[in-house]
């Protein structure tokens, strides 16, 4: 697993350093606006070329830069129905608190689990490389987290009905 | 606390009270249990006269299968006409209890396994078929038996919930249980089929549950349901239909009463551990969205709160 | 036309001076290579097999990477991803780096090293991008499956994992050799490969 995991959180990593490039830009098509010019799509000269990076069909990483604003969009491996009720039920809950998380966006970009939007703003308060490292920690750890849990489940429902048969006996 | 208790805790507890000999009080109160059962346990006459009164919302099909009688054995002297709006009453005068503790022990736990005595009548009527099967079989050899010996006795339909019902199927070799059980959720739906997956697969797997009763379930109504009207779920993964088989050696008169408490519970504790296993989840994502959230912060630049001086060395202080 | 919900209609679509028709031509440059079909793509695909029978793995990709159909039609480009993503497979692990450093040294090496670049970042999109702006490829997949012997297991399904572990090792050398600047270029440059 971790044999073709390395270079993929390593591509993503080069490719996030790369994209996360952005400074302050106000719109162009209506004046005092300064809007994330990846959401607002206005204007298609400052939208740049879109970056797919894939482990597999089931695990991706789709960057969409622009001059003032990166979308990063996750796909979560989901090898069966527990995985993906798992995967749901995370990224709603992370979705739900996108407050906190002030680069969350808070709804997945078509065809992916899991959105941030990151702007020249939060580049400027925020130190880049961490919010790179933030990213991969993030990928590695919600594919962790989801194996546990669904281990987790199964065991306890191993356990559960283990203990529900044994006073037939 | 991972298996249910099969009696009503608040009965258990408040009748422990009053039997030890507290001063007599009014008592009116309702008590709930598993599958929209209710009680209601109240002092209409005296503070001394305790009636407890039970609403089940299959009662009329329990009466069907002979629930009356299962409870008049249990209660018997006791009995007293339904209160208005439940469906079965009995009726406790503290002045004339049993004397010895042990019996009143044995009165209090009686009293609380209520739902259970009125929800085993059908059960035990299908252990007494299976006996009487049983032993009409025993005449035949396999090949010779007559169409009505194989195909064993009615089969008992309980409507204890909305949409959810216990169906019992009494043959010469073992007793048929089936729940059909719904899943109003996506997430409990999938978590259903994995627990569900484990009670089929736990018999193969574990020694210790060899003799457990056969365990297997699917979405559409399994064949010893063909022909029942009004039967939900072919097409739809909503419902499940979790049968168990129980074997002889699980229908003996020592093991009936706990393998019949057992098996009634079985609904309410596989979906407890549903939502136990939600609850869990749900306190793991929280946990980890703290993680998340802490690693995003170490993003923040240090803002140093130096002290900021003027050139002649004095601080400006806020006001407060 | 009374159907129209007018409400919903963008009107800035409608005027020629609106950003939103920001003519994208005039962002490529002049100095573009002739346009290329899809028919000269196939050529170039069977000049760069044959070097890569003959042994020379690292002339068939440079010549890969120069032939690429900056200004071809969709067919063209699809064609060229082919033979690119063919010859990257064919070398193995271990003669990477030396490849790299032959084809990306000399004069149009760092064009060549970004035109690959391009190209990794094409082939990962391709499988999983079906309705993206480059029109889905499944000719590949069937090649990588060939390719076990070198990348020992993968976890990952099937043949696209294979050839996505592929891409990936040979992006991670890219940027030890050409520098994160590649990726930047890959990203503003207009001439999609």
């Amino acid at each position: 697993m971790s044999q073709s995991l390395r270079p993929y959180l390593q591509c993503v990593r080069s490719s996030l350093t790369a994209a996360l490039a952005i400074s302050n830009f106000a719109s162009q098509t209506s004046e005092r606006h300064n809007v994330p010019e990846i959401e607002a799509q206005s204007s298609p000269e400052l939208l740049l070329n879109p970056l797919t990076i894939s482990r597999n069909e089931n695990e991706s990483v789709l960057i969409e830069p622009s001059v003032n604003s990166v979308r990063i969009s996750i796909r979560i491996k989901q090898a069966d129905e527990t995985e993906r009720i798992l995967v749901h039920k995370l990224s709603r809950f992370l979705t739900a608190r996108a407050e906190s998380f002030f680069i969350l966006r808070r709804k997945p970009v078509e065809g992916y689990d899991i959105s941030f939007l990151i702007t020249n703003y939060h580049t400027e308060a925020l130190l880049k490389h961490k919010l790179v490292d933030f990213l991969i920690n993030f990928m590695e750890e919600v594919d962790k987290e989801i194996s546990e849990m669904k281990l987790f489940l199964n065991a306890r429902a191993r356990f559960v009905a283990t203990s529900y048969l044994t006073p037939f006996d | 606390m991972l298996l249910l208790d099969y009696h009503n805790v608040l009965i258990h507890s408040l009748l422990t009270e009053r039997f030890s000999g507290a001063p007599p009080a009014s008592i009116d109160q309702i008590a709930s249990d598993f599958d929209g059962v209710t009680f209601h346990l109240s002092t209409p006459e005296s503070k001394t006269k305790i009636l407890i009164s039970i609403q089940v919302k299959c009662f009329r099909e329990l009466v069907q299968y002979g629930a009356q009688q299962v409870l008049e054995r249990e209660y018997g002297p006791y009995i007293v006409a339904p209160e208005p709006g439940y469906d079965f009453s009995v009726q406790i005068d503290l002045e004339d209890l049993p004397a010895d503790q042990e019996a009143r022990d044995d009165l209090i736990m009686r009293l609380a396994l209520m739902k259970r005595n009125a929800m085993a009548a059908p059960f035990e009527r299908a252990f007494d078929e299976f006996t009487q099967l049983a032993e009409e079989a025993s005449k035949y050899s396999s090949e010779a038996a007559p169409q009505g010996v194989k195909e064993g006795g009615d089969l008992m339909a309980i409507h204890y919930r909305e949409e959810e019902a216990i169906y019992i199927k009494a043959s010469h070799d073992r007793v048929t249980v089936i729940f059909s059980t719904v899943f109003r959720e996506e997430t409990d739906r999938i978590f259903g089929r994995v627990f569900l997956q484990e009670f089929v697969d736990s018999r193969k797997r574990n020694n210790i549950s060899q003799n457990a009763p056969q365990v297997l379930f699917r979405n559409d109504p399994p064949l010893e349901l063909a022909g029942v009207p009004g039967l939900k779920g072919s097409g739809e993964d909503k419902v499940s239909y979790v049968t168990f088989v129980l074997f002889p050696r699980h229908m003996t008169p020592q093991r009936r009463f706990d393998n019949i408490s057992h098996i009634q519970i079985f609904r309410d504790y596989f979906h407890y551990h549903i939502k136990a296993s939600k609850a869990y989840i749900h306190t793991r994502m929280r946990k980890r969205t703290a993680d998340f959230l802490q690693v995003l912060n170490r993003a923040r630049p240090e803002n140093e709160e130096r002290e900021k001086k003027t050139a002649s060395g004095r601080t400006f202080r806020v006001q407060a | 036309m009374s159907q129209i919900n007018y409400r919903t209609i963008n009107i800035d679509v409608l005027d020629p001076e609106s950003s939103v028709n920001f003519p994208m031509e005039s962002l490529l440059p002049a100095t573009l290579p002739a346009p290329g079909t899809s028919s000269d793509a196939a050529g170039v695909a069977s000049e760069v097999r044959q070097l890569l029978r003959s042994g020379d793995a690292e002339g068939a990709l440079r010549h890969a990477l120069d032939t690429a159909p900056l200004a071809g039609d969709d067919r063209a480009k699809e064609v060229h991803l082919a033979t690119v993503i063919e010859v990257l497979q064919g070398i193995r692990q271990g003669e990477m780096l030396r490849v790299l450093e032959g084809v990306c040294g000399g004069s149009g090496g760092s064009e060549r090293a970004d035109c690959l670049m391009k190209y990794l970042y094409k082939g990962m999109a391709a499988p999983a991008q079906g309705n993206g702006a480059q029109s889905p490829r499944r000719g590949i997949s069937p090649q990588s499956t060939g390719f076990s012997q070198i990348q020992p297991r993968n976890v990952g399904e099937g043949g696209s994992g294979q050839q996505m572990s592929v891409l990936l090792n040979w992006h991670e050398k890219l940027v030890e050799v050409a520098g994160t600047g590649s990726i930047v270029r890959v990203m503003t440059d207009r001439r999609t490969v």
